[in-house]
């Protein structure tokens, strides 16, 4: 194996580093050219201009308080929710899978937007409702605004932090809780003093993953902080290159470099509190058996809190998308509301060629490009894990590269890239582009299940007289089986939902169901748009529970 | 099969320092015998296994196995783990958790494309020699650390290996099976003709297992030998002092007679086991093994190798009792027969047998 | 069903009115096909008419406006422009033509069209971006309805109006210049007008694609938007203000690539688009104010409107307008 990593590396290097870094390369020609493609003379103009705005203080504040609060929220919550599915007996586990991946399937431009609906100052229905409360006629909670956008966007990323930190739970070795209770620790207490700071590599993945996808989101930033007046680097950024006919999205990669910039900072600070992996590992032969928390007289009490966040998940947004999709137009519920509905929406989206050519896609597109990217993302997130040598920290840090840029600016990287390659504006260049954009969403759960796999159960294996492949085959695929799972769940559903990149890729023949939305959006076509969204939403339902049906099939361990 | 290593070193680079693991060590270790590497942790004994089965690289060197050679820095060989045919059992025994027992015996065998009927009839003959017989469909995580430790013994021993190694297999059992399956261990291995290689950083147990034992320290082999010479015969301070509970005095050699070395020391002056390559004036470090400090009742204090001493402490152990004993500044351990009728506070003669004592350096 | 039912009928109609160049249609259906970019939206129904009538395979792809540039320069610089037709505000049509990305063509179906939509050989203009003010007719009286824009600035509409970003949505950028240049007496009336709307504290959201919502919804009363809402969203209840001022937009043009790879193909498409009947189409089905004489939106009083293109404006102007509305709109 020695040998073999060497050369594993380099390869694993060359391959993410040209995916991800030529993308990004062109945005650094083009933040530094006049003119509006890659190439041209050479100006600092575009820096001077991104970086002298009076207003980037305020923005930049507005962007830590939003980056950080929705992180929190995100990572917090699936916290807790992956502690009381793992380890504890509350009842109805498999409501937890399906919180945690709803909120990923709905386009995140749908999930705000039923938000606004939910909660606008003027007529949102839970506004409505409660100011019907004696004492509360003049309530009027306000969604355009930073605690607003945080929670969102919180709610947004959750699943995120949630796959990547179910896995680690549920494969925690008891035995350290144990002898914490040994030595005298209360329940709560072993929580915080074993439970959270073992599980601290998992934890700080899911946040920095969680920080690095709020920097780069838009939706909810234009959805919901525009109105309410609120700008934070990606309106920002918006706002620099849609100021005009001719966007410069030359400058908005100069501006973009500050957000890369931090998102890179941000993974090496992860990588240096991680550094000592061997700390964390937590699967061996020996302590493979989670055991069971008993709540007690808490377990419907907290049933009911997951309850009501599975309300506000799924049930709210999911109802608000089915009530759009069948009124004619933006109405708030009333008699006369329901008296109008209909399947007109719907019917116009089943009889669309291009919306049915757009879920064919899309499905290629997800259940391929992710098999492809949890592929590549074993291989990475091993060399990540085992080799931890400076070439592997180059390689995580690759693997984050287009994936931390802001998402309306990488596109354009990725068009100026494709645009010299022959695979332009076919499918090829949205498959490569989602691999090469949201490969973390597959190395990080991949890193996380590796991280708890103990070098002894491969190293035992090659003494055995099975060579890299074999081991990799036989041994660490199985184990890793449920981070494989949770990437594949990632990719997958990002890829039947991704906008970003698709709606500057896809042409004729390629578009994408989120392009399709995109469109119907930018129409005001709310109706369609949920219908779409709905049909999607049922897609990757569909490809969750197959990857999880598939998963179950190659369990690990038998019980 | 015979292991020869020459000249093999490792070094990690930490913190801009150079550790050097493993310090241009050769030695042989003899085919069909248990040969076990012993020394404090950090002293390069795993390194030094690793190195054996392939699964660290080290810096310069090379090992033969048998005639093969696994590893030469210097004609650039490096023969992959999975080829070089060893059976081994971990620390942590590395049972894989997905698989039920047969499965992880037989994988050895899967690897190297035996026959079915032939894998069988060979797991079902290991477990029955490992005592797991009927064990073959049981989830490998749900067996005892003892049944563990023996799947993993099968799993290693399945397909033969000319070598087998151990790396600190019985460091996480209990310490009444600890003791158990040392002795299962040292049957099983005994009865198979195997070239054992164990890694412990106990010395009782590399004292009861082993045929050989090679002490560690910095990278280095400090003494090889069998357990009693070792035990016994030891050269070095650190040997004495890290294979069993000893006494270390320094001393100066006053004369070189006939059959003993003389020296002077804090609690007196000792005639010892020769040795030859000391001279008069050399500092060197008397050792006395508290098994061999007898009580000496009457007689003249100013007899040779007999000194006095006001006892400390007593604790009585059952097959003895186990003391401290106050003479000048200095305090001696003795252990002594359970029957004396001694009392902390008494003041006594003891002696010790001028063979008994040993002169170490270092 | 519908859809064919349309289908049907354009292959009995549109024939008739569309006589093209019987050597151009050999050469197009020689190549085939012809893609077509544009910005415009909900123009699969016109394509299907196209593909059915000619046997063609057209194909489009909607570009929004703010990658427009982006994208087609790139393909052009690296020789790979797929587009045969090109679509998109005039604007960006005219910063195209600079590139070179443009070819000249004057299309016959455009024959009657005003003078002032073909300043040059190349771009044809066929369409106004039109904006007026759509209120909700369930929420708002139609004699509440403003009759001039300075009505907006009646503390009555505060916190009820929507509007896009001032300070970066190009299109009402040119609007609000608009009306300085076209509407309002003197610059200090519109400075009145800009401060009174600030001080309204609309709705500010990205373009104009999210207005209508908040407007049906009953979030927002009214918003500053495009009338064409009134028939994409019906049966939603809005209804636009009948100013006596004229309504100004964005002028739309049309072009055809410089290196089209079906030119001839390209020819015949933008030859059908400025047809009487595809215009028609345009207006019936999505609302469009179209410039071919005497075809106007189905929406009550469209007719009578005065609408009016907005001029050209440098991107320098854009910018600096957009920071001084970010200024008034106090939007820091």
């Amino acid at each position: 194996m020695v040998n073999k990593r060497s050369v594993l590396t380099p390869a694993l290097i060359a391959l993410v580093g040209f995916l991800t870094v030529c993308p990004v390369v062109m945005l650094i020609f083009g933040s530094f050219s006049t003119g509006l493609g890659a190439f041209g003379e050479f100006t600092l103009d575009k820096y001077i201009q991104g970086y002298t705005d009076p207003e980037l203080g305020g923005i930049i504040l507005n962007t830590i308080i939003f980056v950080l609060g929705s992180s929190f929220v995100a990572t917090g919550l699936a916290l807790l929710l992956a502690y009381l599915n793992t380890r504890t007996d509350i009842p109805f586990k498999f409501m937890f899978r399906i919180i945690s991946i709803i909120p990923m399937m709905i386009p995140h431009i749908l999930f705000s937007v039923s938000w606004v609906l939910l909660l606008n100052p003027s007529n949102g229905l839970i506004n409505l409702f409660l100011r019907q409360i004696p004492g509360l006629e003049n309530l009027a909670i306000n969604i355009y605004s930073l605690p607003g956008m945080i929670l969102v966007e919180g709610l947004l990323d959750l699943p995120i932090a949630y796959l990547i930190l179910a896995p680690a739970m549920a494969s925690f070795d008891i035995s350290l809780e144990e002898s914490s209770k040994v030595c005298g620790g209360s329940t709560l207490r072993t929580l915080f003093r074993v439970t959270l700071p073992v599980l601290r590599p998992a934890i700080l993945a899911a946040f920095i993953l969680s920080l690095v996808r709020s920097l780069a989101s838009f939706a909810v930033p234009s959805v919901i902080g525009m109105p309410g007046r609120i700008y934070v680097l990606a309106t920002h950024i918006y706002q620099s290159i849609a100021t005009g006919f001719a966007a410069d999205f030359g400058k908005a990669a100069a501006i973009g470099m500050s957000v890369l910039a931090t998102s890179i900072t941000l993974i090496y600070v992860y990588r240096y509190l991680t550094s000592e992996s061997e700390k964390y590992v937590t699967i061996s032969s020996r302590g493979y058996r989670p055991s069971v928390i008993e709540l007690k007289g808490a377990r419907y009490p907290m049933f009911g809190l997951v309850g009501i966040l599975s309300m506000i998940l799924i049930v709210l947004p999911v109802l608000v998308l089915l009530y759009t999709s069948m009124v004619p137009y933006s109405m708030i519920p009333s008699a006369k509301a329901f008296s109008m509905m209909s399947w007109k929406h719907w019917i116009e989206v089943i009889n669309d060629p291009i919306s049915l050519l757009s879920l064919k896609n899309s499905v290629f597109l997800g259940v391929f490009g992710a098999t492809l990217g949890v592929t590549l993302s074993i291989f990475v997130a091993y060399v990540i894990v085992k080799v931890r040598s400076h070439a592997s920290g180059l390689l995580e840090s690759l693997s984050f590269l287009s994936f931390s840029f802001p998402g309306i600016v990488i596109g354009v990287g990725f068009m100026w890239f494709f645009v010299r390659t022959p695979l332009y504006a076919t499918i090829w260049t949205l498959l490569i582009g989602y691999i090469a954009t949201y490969l973390p969403y597959g190395v990080r759960p991949l890193t996380s299940a590796f991280v708890q796999v103990h070098s002894h159960l491969e190293e035992s294996s090659q003494v055995c007289g099975a060579g890299p492949f074999t081991t990799m085959r036989r041994i660490v695929i199985p184990l890793l089986i449920p981070g494989i799972v949770s990437g594949w769940i990632l990719m997958a559903t990002m890829f039947v939902r991704e906008l970003t990149l698709s709606v500057v890729l896809s042409r004729p023949g390629t578009e994408v169901l989120a392009v399709q939305i995109f469109r119907f959006a930018e129409d005001g076509l709310w109706g369609q748009l949920s219908a779409l969204g709905i049909m999607m939403i049922i897609i990757s339902t569909a490809l969750v529970l197959l990857a999880t049906l598939v998963g179950m099939k190659f369990k690990p361990v038998e019980e | 099969m015979e292991i020869k290593i020459t000249n093999l070193s490792k070094y990690y680079y930490s913190g801009g320092k150079t550790i050097k693991a493993l310090d241009n060590v050769s030695l042989s270790i003899p085919a069909n015998r248990i040969f076990t590497l012993l020394g404090p942790s950090g002293c390069g004994k795993t390194t030094l296994l690793r190195c054996i089965v392939g699964l660290e690289a080290p810096d310069t060197g090379e090992i033969k196995i048998g005639e093969d050679t696994v590893l030469s820095t210097e004609e650039n060989i490096f023969v992959p783990t999975e080829n070089r045919g060893l059976g081994m059992v971990f620390q942590t025994y590395a049972i894989w958790p997905h698989m039920d027992v047969f499965n992880n015996v037989a994988y050895p065998l899967q690897t190297r494309k035996v026959p079915k009927d032939v894998i069988r009839s060979k797991v079902e003959k290991t477990l029955r020699f490992v005592q797991l017989e009927g064990f073959e469909d049981r989830p490998a995580t749900k067996l005892s650390g003892g049944q563990q430790q023996r799947v993993a013994l099968a799993r290693a021993l399945v397909a033969e290996p000319k070598v087998i190694l151990f790396d600190e297999p019985l460091s996480n059992l209990d310490a009444k099976l600890r003791e158990e399956t040392r002795k299962d261990l040292r049957i099983f291995l005994t009865e198979l003709q195997i070239t054992a290689i164990y890694v412990t950083h106990d010395r009782i147990e590399a004292l009861s297992l082993s045929d050989i034992v090679a002490v560690m320290n910095g990278g280095q082999i400090v003494e090889m030998g069998e357990p009693r010479d070792i035990y016994l015969n030891s050269n070095h301070r650190f040997v004495a002092d890290f294979i069993g509970r000893t006494n270390l005095i320094e001393a100066k050699v006053t004369a070189q007679e006939e059959s003993v070395t003389k020296v002077d020391c804090a609690i007196g002056s000792f005639a010892c086991r020769k040795r030859a390559d000391l001279n008069p004036g050399d500092n060197v470090t008397l050792c006395l093994r508290p098994e061999f400090i007898r009580l000496k009742r009457g007689g003249a204090s100013e007899a040779q190798n007999v000194f006095n001493g006001q006892i400390e402490s007593l604790v009585f152990i059952g097959e003895a009792f186990e003391g401290e004993i106050k003479i000048r500044e200095s305090q001696i351990f003795i252990k002594t027969e359970p029957d004396s009728d001694i009392r902390v506070g008494d003041s006594a003669n003891f002696a010790v047998d001028p063979d008994h004592c040993l002169l170490v350096i270092r | 069903m519908k859809r064919l039912l349309i289908v049907f009928l354009a292959l009995i109609i549109v024939p008739s009115a569309f006589a093209a160049d019987s050597d151009l249609v050999q050469k197009a259906k020689a190549e085939g096909q012809v893609s077509f970019y544009a910005n415009m939206t909900a123009i699969a129904p016109i394509m299907d008419v196209f593909n059915a009538q000619t046997g063609l395979a057209g194909k489009y792809t909607r570009i929004s406006t703010s990658k427009f540039l982006a994208t087609v320069l790139t393909e052009y610089q690296a020789g790979k422009l797929m587009a045969d037709v090109l679509q998109a505000p005039l604007p960006v049509m005219q910063m195209l033509k600079a590139k070179g990305v443009l070819a000249p063509y004057t299309s016959a179906s455009a024959a009657d069209y005003p003078a002032w939509t073909r300043q040059d050989d190349q771009i044809q203009t066929f369409g106004i971006e039109y904006v007026g003010l759509i209120y909700n007719k369930e929420l708002v009286k139609a004699a509440d309805a403003p009759k001039r824009y300075e009505d907006l600035t009646d503390p009555r509409w505060k916190n009820k109006i929507v509007m896009a970003n001032p300070a970066s949505h190009a299109t009402t950028i040119s609007w609000l210049v608009g009306l300085k240049e076209n509407v309002f007496k003197s610059e200090d009336k519109w400075m009145e007008f800009l401060k009174g709307l600030a001080a309204n504290r609309p709705m500010l959201v990205k373009s104009f694609g999210p207005t209508p919502a908040p407007v049906e919804s009953g979030e927002k009363h009214i918003a500053i938007s495009m009338p064409k809402y009134i028939i994409t969203k019906a049966p939603a209840p809005l209804d636009w203000a009948r100013l006596e001022q004229p309504l100004m937009g964005t002028p739309r043009g049309i072009a055809i690539s410089s290196s089209a790879k079906n030119p001839n193909a390209a020819k015949l498409f933008m030859d059908f688009w400025l047809t009487k009947k595809a215009m028609a189409k345009l207006s019936a089905e999505v609302g469009e104010y179209v410039l071919a004489p005497g075809v106007f939106p189905p929406i009550d009083g469209m007719d009578k409107a005065k609408v009016i293109p907005i001029r050209t404006l440098s991107e320098k102007e854009i910018s600096s307008y957009g920071t001084m509305f970010k200024k008034i709109f106090k939007l820091h």
